[in-house]
C-alpha cells in the first residue's frame, strides 16, 4: 500500500492516469459513433441485431481502460514527458536500468487476464443468445415457439438469390418477404460457388454452400424495407448479388402468399 | 599449443580434388542465363506435353471425362518448366550433379559461391553468402511492394469512382486477388528475408547460415515463383481473391494455374529458409549467448520461422489439391462429385491464419530489439517478452476457425474457437507491456526508428480493438465479409507488420548498406502514409460498419462518402511510399557513411566492421553479457532504499523509545 501510494504520488503517473481517463472516455463517445453507422441503413430490426449491438458496446467500454492505459503511456513518451532527445543529436546519458518489475508484470498479466477471461465468458452467453434466436440447429417444426415459424428455402447461385416458401405451395420469389414478430427459419444452400447469405439489418449471416444445408433464423421486429447482401466473393457479378428483404405485417404476407398463388397461408 | 597442432594436422586431410576452375559451371549461370533457361524450358515442357495430349485424345481416348483438359495440363507443365529450367539456368542444381559425378565442392569451388572478391555480379547470381542473399531478399521485396501497391491503387481507383466501373469485373477480381497474394508474399518475407539473412546471424556471432547454399536456393525459388503469379494477369486473371476458395477457382482461367504455382514454389522456398534461420539460430549462436542472452529479433525469427515450417505446408497441399482438381480432373474440393468447400477452407486457414502471425511477430520482435537502443534502457521484462512470442506460436495453431464462423461448417466449434482466439490477446498483452515499460522514464531519441514504435503501437492497439469484435461469434456475425474485416487486418498487417517493417529497415539500414537511411526524407515518407494510411482505413472501418461487403466494385450509395475518403486517403499512402522509396534509393547511394555502430546498440552486429567484412568476423566473438545492459542504477529505487532506510530508522528509534 505504501508502494502504491507513493508510486501514485509520481508526478508523471498523475498525468499519465488523467490523459488515461480522457482517451478512455473518447474511446466510450466513439463507442456510441460506431453504433449510429451500424444503424444508419435502417437497423436494428431484430433481436439478434440488438444483442450484436450491445457486444459492441460492451465489448469496447470493457477494453478501454486497458486501451487508454496504452496510448497514455505511448502519449506521455511522444510528447517528451520524461524529456527526449532530438534526432540530431546523439544519447549523452543511459536512462534508469530497469529490466523488470515483478508488480508491474503480475499486475498486468492479472488484469488482461481477467478482461480476456470476460470477454470470452460475455462472447459465450451471447453466442448461446443469438444461436437460440436463430434457431440453431433445430428444424422448424420442431421449434418450442408458440408461433409456428415461416420456413423459406433460400437458394443462391450466380447471381440472384430466390426465395422458396414451402408452406404455402410452391411460391418462389426474389424479394424476400416476411411478417413481423414471427419467427423465419432458413434452409440455404447454393447451385455453385460458396455465397453468404447476409441480411444485413437483421444481423444474421451463413454461408451458401453447393451440396449442403446450412441453417440460420430470426424474428423480424421492424416493419421496412433491408438489404439482402452476398457476403462472399462469388464471382464476376458479386457485388451486384444484393436483393431486399420486406418485412410487412402478416395480413399484408396472407394477401402477398394469395398474389403469388400460394395455396395456403402459415 | 595442442589446438593449433590439432588444426594444423587437420590441414593434412586430404581435400577433394579440385576439378576445373574454382566455381565451375557456375562461373557461367546469372540471372540472364537464368531467365533464358527458364523461358526455353517452358516452351520445351509445353510443346511436348502438348504434342502428347494430343497424340492421346488422337489414339482415341473414348470416355471424354477421362481427357482432362488439354490447355489446363499444358499450362501446367509450362510453368514448372519455367520453375525447374529457371533453377538449372542459375545453377542451381550444379552441386548436386557435381556430388553425383564424384566432384565434391572444394574450399575454392564454395569460396567462390559465397562471391568472395566478386563485385556486383554476385548479387546475380546463385550467391551462397547470407549478406548477398539478405540484399537480395531486400530487392525482391521492394519490387513486390511496388507491384502490389500499384494494383492498391488500382483498387482503390475503382472504389472512388462510385459513378462507373472503372475496370470490367474479372480484371477487377484479378486486381485485389493479386494485390492480396502478392502482398501476403512480400509481407511475410519483409522481415525474414532481409533482416533474418543479414543480420540474424551476425547478431548470433555466426560466419553464415547454417545451410548457404539452401539459403541461395530459397531466394531463387522465390524469384522463380513470382512470374507465373504475375503472369495470370494476362491469362484471364484469378478473379477469387487471395483465399481462391473452391469451387469458384475452378471456373477460373488458366490464370489460376500460375497462382497454384506460385504458392507451391513459394512454400518449398519458405520451408527451406525457415529450416536454414531456425538451425542457424538453435545451433550456431556464439560461444556464451545462451538462451538468456540471444536478442529478441533472434527469438522472433525463429518463432516465425517455426511457424512458417509447420503451417506452410497445408497452404500448399490445398494448392496442389486445386489444381490436381482443374488438371487431373480429381475431386477433393468439387462438391458435384464428393468433394468437399469445407475441406479447402481448413485447409487454407491452417495456414492463413499463423501467416498473420509470421507477419507480426518479426516486425514487433524487430522493434522490441532497437527500443532499448532508443532510450538507453534494458528491455522491459525480456523473459516476458519470450513468453510473450512462444504464446503467440503455440496459440496460433488452434484459432484457425474464427475464419470460418459463419461457413456453416461446424457451428459448435465457433465456442472454442471464440475461446482461443481471445486467449491470443493475453500473449500479445504480454508483447505491449514489455514496449510500455521499456519506454517508461526514458528518453527517446527521436530518430526514425523510435518514432516508427509510436506509430505500430497506435495501429496495432486500433487493430487489436476491432480483432476483439471480430473473434466473436456474435459481432462476427455482423462484420464477417465486409469491408470492416479489410480495414482490421490492414491495421494488423500494413499498420503492424509493414510499419513496423520500414523502422527495422531504417534500423539495420546502415549496417546493411553501409549508409544511413536520410533521416529527412525517410521521415517524411513515413509519416505521410501513416496519416494516408489512417485516413484509408479508418473511414474503411466506418464503410464496413455501415454493411458494406468487401471485393465488390459497385456498391450502395449510402457508402459513397466513406469510399471518396478512403480513396483520397489510399492517394496519399501511395505518395508517402513513393517518397520513403526515393529516400531509400538515394541514401543506398549517397547516403551519410555509418560507423561501425550505427546506434550504439550491444548486440554482436555492432562489433564488427561496416561494410561486414567477409565471413562476418575476424575471430568469432564470445558472449559475456545480455544484449539490452543498459541503463543506469535507477534513481527511485535508491530513493525507495532511502525511505526504507529511514522508515527502518525510524522503527529502530520508536523501539529504542
Amino acid at each position: 500500500m505504501h508502494l502504491v501510494k507513493e508510486w501514485l504520488q509520481r508526478p508523471y503517473v498523475r498525468r499519465i492516469l488523467w490523459i488515461t481517463v480522457a482517451i478512455t472516455a473518447v474511446i466510450i463517445a466513439l463507442s456510441f459513433v460506431m453504433v449510429a453507422f451500424m444503424n444508419q441503413s435502417g437497423g436494428p430490426a431484430s433481436s439478434i441485431m440488438d444483442e450484436i449491438e450491445k457486444t459492441m458496446f460492451v465489448l469496447t467500454i470493457a477494453c478501454a481502460p486497458l486501451m487508454a492505459a496504452t496510448l497514455a503511456v505511448l502519449t506521455y513518451s511522444w510528447w517528451g514527458g520524461w524529456g527526449s532527445v532530438a534526432a540530431t543529436d546523439a544519447p549523452t546519458e543511459d536512462g534508469p536500468g530497469i529490466k523488470t518489475n515483478g508488480v508491474a508484470v503480475v499486475t498486468w498479466i492479472t488484469i488482461c487476464s481477467l478482461l480476456a477471461g470476460f470477454l470470452v465468458v460475455w462472447g459465450l452467453v451471447e453466442l448461446a443468445t443469438i444461436t437460440s434466436s436463430s434457431y440453431g440447429s433445430v428444424p422448424a417444426n420442431q421449434q418450442p415457439n408458440s408461433v409456428k415459424p415461416v420456413d423459406v428455402n433460400v437458394t443462391a447461385q450466380q447471381w440472384l438469390w430466390s426465395f422458396e416458401y414451402p408452406d404455402s405451395g410452391k411460391i418462389t420469389s426474389s424479394v424476400l418477404v416476411l411478417p413481423v414478430n414471427v419467427p423465419a427459419y432458413f434452409n440455404v444452400t447454393s447451385l455453385d460457388v460458396v455465397h453468404s447469405f447476409w441480411v444485413v439489418e437483421e444481423g444474421v449471416k451463413i454461408d451458401a454452400n453447393p451440396g449442403a444445408i446450412t441453417n440460420t433464423g430470426f424474428t423480424p421486429t421492424k416493419l421496412g424495407t433491408f438489404n439482402v447482401r452476398c457476403a462472399e466473393l462469388c464471382g464476376l457479378h458479386h457485388a451486384y448479388m444484393e436483393t431486399q428483404v420486406k418485412v410487412v405485417t402478416q395480413e399484408q404476407f396472407n394477401s402477398w402468399i394469395r398474389e403469388q398463388g400460394g395455396n395456403k397461408t402459415s | 599449443m595442442s589446438t593449433a597442432v590439432a588444426i594444423h594436422e587437420e590441414a593434412h586431410v586430404p581435400q577433394p580434388k579440385q576439378v576445373g576452375r574454382p566455381g565451375g559451371f557456375l562461373r557461367r549461370t546469372n540471372f540472364l542465363t537464368a531467365l533464358i533457361s527458364g523461358v526455353v524450358t517452358a516452351g520445351v515442357f509445353w510443346v511436348v506435353t502438348d504434342k502428347i495430349t494430343t497424340a492421346v485424345a488422337g489414339a482415341g481416348a473414348t470416355n471424354s471425362m477421362a481427357l482432362p483438359s488439354g490447355l489446363n495440363i499444358n499450362i501446367t507443365m509450362m510453368y514448372i518448366g519455367w520453375v525447374i529450367g529457371f533453377m538449372a539456368g542459375i545453377g542451381a542444381f550444379a552441386g548436386p550433379i557435381r556430388w553425383f559425378l564424384g566432384h565434391d565442392l572444394t574450399h575454392a569451388d564454395a569460396e567462390y559461391m559465397a562471391g568472395k572478391d566478386m563485385g556486383r555480379e554476385k548479387f546475380w547470381k546463385f550467391t551462397t553468402d547470407h549478406k548477398v542473399v539478405g540484399i537480395q531478399y531486400l530487392v525482391v521485396t521492394l519490387i513486390l511492394f511496388g507491384f502490389g501497391g500499384l494494383l492498391a491503387m488500382l483498387i482503390r481507383t475503382e472504389l472512388g469512382a462510385t459513378w462507373t466501373e472503372v475496370f470490367n469485373p474479372n480484371f477487377y477480381n484479378s486486381i485485389i486477388g493479386t494485390h492480396g497474394i502478392v502482398m501476403v508474399i512480400a509481407m511475410i518475407i519483409v522481415i525474414s528475408g532481409p533482416i533474418g539473412n543479414f543480420i540474424v546471424p551476425i547478431m548470433c556471432g555466426a560466419r553464415d547460415m547454417a545451410f548457404p547454399r539452401l539459403n541461395a536456393l530459397s531466394i531463387w525459388l522465390l524469384v522463380a515463383a513470382v512470374p507465373p503469379l504475375v503472369s495470370n494477369l494476362l491469362m484471364g486473371g484469378i478473379r477469387d481473391g487471395w483465399t481462391v476458395y473452391q469451387p469458384l477457382a475452378d471456373q477460373a482461367p488458366i490464370g489460376m494455374i500460375g497462382y497454384q504455382i506460385c504458392i507451391i514454389t513459394f512454400a518449398f522456398s519458405t520451408g527451406i529458409a525457415s529450416v536454414n534461420l531456425i538451425t542457424t539460430i538453435v545451433r550456431m549462436r556464439a560461444a556464451g549467448m545462451t538462451w538468456s542472452r540471444t536478442p529478441i529479433l533472434v527469438y522472433g525469427i525463429l518463432g516465425s520461422s517455426i511457424m512458417g515450417l509447420v503451417w506452410f505446408p497445408m497452404y500448399q497441399y490445398s494448392q496442389i489439391l486445386a489444381l490436381s482438381d482443374r488438371t487431373l480432373l480429381t475431386s477433393f474440393f468439387v462438391p458435384a462429385s464428393g468433394g468437399s468447400v469445407w475441406l479447402y477452407e481448413n485447409l487454407f486457414w491452417l495456414l492463413g491464419h499463423p501467416e498473420v502471425y509470421v507477419i507480426v511477430i518479426p516486425a514487433t520482435a524487430g522493434m522490441l530489439e532497437y527500443l532499448p537502443v532508443f532510450v538507453r534502457k534494458p528491455l522491459f521484462s525480456y523473459r516476458l517478452a519470450v513468453a510473450g512470442i512462444f504464446g503467440v506460436v503455440g496459440l496460433s495453431a488452434v484459432v484457425w476457425v474464427h475464419h470460418m464462423y459463419m461457413t456453416g461448417w461446424a457451428p459448435q466449434s465457433n465456442y472454442p474457437f471464440m475461446l482461443s482466439t481471445e486467449m491470443i490477446s493475453i500473449p500479445f498483452s504480454f508483447l505491449v507491456l514489455v514496449v510500455l515499460g521499456t519506454m517508461w522514464r526514458g528518453k527517446p531519441w527521436k530518430r526514425l526508428p523510435m518514432m516508427a514504435v509510436y506509430a505500430v503501437v497506435w495501429n496495432k492497439v486500433i487493430g487489436g480493438i476491432t480483432g476483439v469484435f471480430l473473434s466473436d461469434t456474435p459481432v462476427d456475425q455482423y462484420m464477417h465479409g465486409s469491408m470492416f474485416v479489410v480495414a482490421h487486418f490492414h491495421y494488423m498487417l500494413m499498420g503492424a507488420g509493414l510499419f513496423g517493417a520500414m523502422g527495422v529497415t531504417a534500423y539495420f539500414f546502415p549496417k546493411m548498406i553501409g549508409r544511413y537511411l536520410d533521416e529527412f526524407w525517410g521521415s517524411v515518407g513515413f509519416w505521410t502514409a501513416f496519416a494516408g494510411f489512417q485516413v484509408t482505413f479508418m473511414s474503411m472501418f466506418v464503410a464496413g460498419l455501415q454493411g458494406m461487403p468487401r471485393r465488390v466494385l459497385q456498391f450502395d450509395s449510402l457508402f459513397n462518402i466513406s469510399n471518396w475518403i478512403s480513396t483520397i486517403g489510399a492517394y496519399i499512402i501511395g505518395i508517402g511510399m513513393l517518397i520513403f522509396l526515393y529516400a531509400i534509393i538515394e541514401s543506398w547511394r549517397n547516403g551519410i557513411p555509418a560507423p561501425d555502430n550505427p546506434w550504439g546498440g550491444k548486440t554482436l552486429e555492432n562489433f564488427t566492421t561496416t561494410p561486414v567484412p567477409h565471413e562476418n568476423f575476424p575471430v568469432l566473438p564470445v558472449v559475456t553479457s545480455g544484449p539490452y545492459d543498459f541503463g543506469t542504477p535507477d534513481p527511485y529505487e535508491l530513493a525507495d532504499d532511502a525511505i526504507m532506510q529511514q522508515t527502518e530508522g525510524a522503527e529502530k528509534v520508536s523501539a529504542q523509545s
